[in-house]
């Protein structure tokens, strides 16, 4: 199951907000995102978890020292039908004023890079040390006592309790239950399901 | 409105849920709410969220009464127990049954949906015992509150939504399908099923939604000025 990729639109225009938007939504899923209509409500937010950040050119050049750092994860938004020179050569772009097609070419650029080192760390087969606690979690066992049965930290329960889930794409007990009886992970007569 | 419902089909238990049946001719949603002495403000709004999920104007929603929201919450959840649980039901009792026996996974997920099922019958019997009714008299005593001078705007705070875990189920059911199932199995079946989980799953994230970011703030802004 792939992250929820985190948007930041920082752009004084509502409607071009909104369109962009629909546009990752439609195309990128699964995304969320967030609006700033100035650069100061993006620093006034204090979130700086982003992955990707859409701006225009003005507010570039202003915070260049915020974005220039960020180059790579920022999108520009520029006025026109075809890139020309200047900032757009170094600088992932959209061309506002390009065809739908051309701009979701454009927002493609921008996600592949990103998109296979996802896929590679999505390994979807268990450690041996999830499966353990995979098999606690379905016995019943609360985080403490599996913290305290596998001699390993509260916090280390709690990690692998969550890339169990990202693995499997299964969140609730009950899921995990049947994930675990069907994989033989644990057996039916263990259990009431 | 004829034109909305034959576009999106899927309305049409929404509006069953005011009572309004199918036959609609060419009439307005205005006529069709005079007809059925509907708000048609509120019809639409339920409407219009229901369709668009970005589309969910708050502000306005908490603009309606109380009873009105409880009313069709109600209506919703007699929905999922009366023919969206037992169309679920029916439709993966066939799939059991036509697909390979022995195929012991999917009588697991039978296990597993008759698991869900308890869990939001159980909601739903809450709901209509004890929740319900508590937001219903909570707005009846602000109403006296209210007539007898004390006129302040309700304050809702935003408060972030905990997982709900109907919701949290039913995705994994689907999940557990689509990424798990392996062996033989009927394909037109499991499609059936799997369509019906998806509906039922939509229309609950709806009905969530109304319930945690209408109901709820409302409910605790009535608690603050009540108690």
């Amino acid at each position: 199951m792939h992250r929820n990729k985190q948007i930041a639109i920082i752009l004084p225009d509502t409607l071009q907000s909104i369109g962009l938007q629909s546009m990752l939504t439609d195309y990128f899923p699964p995304v969320e995102i967030s609006h700033y209509p100035t650069f100061e409500a993006l620093s006034a937010s204090g979130n700086d978890t982003f992955d990707y950040y859409f701006t225009n050119a003005a507010s570039f050049v202003l915070y260049a020292d915020f974005f220039l750092p960020r180059r790579s994860k920022t999108m520009i938004l520029i006025d026109g039908v075809e890139s020309e020179g200047g900032v757009s050569a170094t600088t992932n772009h959209i061309t506002i004023k390009a065809s739908q097609e051309i701009i979701i070419e454009q927002l493609e650029q921008l996600f592949t890079g990103d998109n296979n080192s996802i896929s590679s760390e999505s390994n979807k087969e268990l450690s041996t040390r999830e499966t353990d606690v995979l098999q606690l979690i379905v016995k019943g066992s609360t985080n403490k006592e599996i913290a305290d049965k596998l001699n390993i930290s509260l916090n280390t329960v709690l990690s692998h309790r969550k890339n169990i889930t990202t693995k499997l794409g299964i969140k609730t007990v009950s899921g995990l239950t049947f994930y675990a009886i069907m994989n033989g992970i644990i057996s039916g007569d263990d259990i009431e399901l | 409105m004829s034109e909305v419902v034959e576009e999106h089909p899927s309305l049409i238990p929404v509006i069953n849920r005011f009572g309004i049946r199918l036959g609609l001719g060419d009439k307005s949603v205005k006529a069709v709410c005079e007809e059925y002495r509907l708000d048609t403000d509120f019809l639409l709004m339920m409407i219009n969220t229901f369709l668009n999920e970005e589309y969910f104007p708050e502000k306005k929603l908490q603009t309606f009464h109380t009873s009105q929201i409880i009313d069709y919450l109600t209506k919703t959840n007699q929905y999922y127990q009366r023919y969206q649980i037992p169309n679920i039901e029916r439709h993966l009792g066939s799939f059991i049954s036509m697909s390979t026996p022995g195929n012991n996974i999917l009588n697991l997920i039978g296990k597993f949906f008759s698991s869900f099922k308890e869990e939001l019958t159980s909601r739903i019997e809450k709901d209509d015992r004890i929740w319900f009714p508590y937001c219903l008299s909570l707005s009846e005593k602000l109403k006296e509150y209210q007539s007898s001078g004390q006129i302040e705007a309700l304050h809702l705070g935003t408060e972030q939504r905990l997982e709900d875990p109907i919701e949290a189920l039913l995705a994994d059911l689907k999940s557990i399908m689509v990424k798990h199932l392996s062996g033989d199995y009927n394909e037109n079946l499991c499609y059936a099923v799997i369509f019906a989980i998806s509906s039922l799953e939509k229309d609950i994230k709806q009905h969530n939604r109304i319930r945690y970011r209408i109901l709820t703030p409302m409910v605790s802004a009535m608690e603050k000025l009540c108690i």
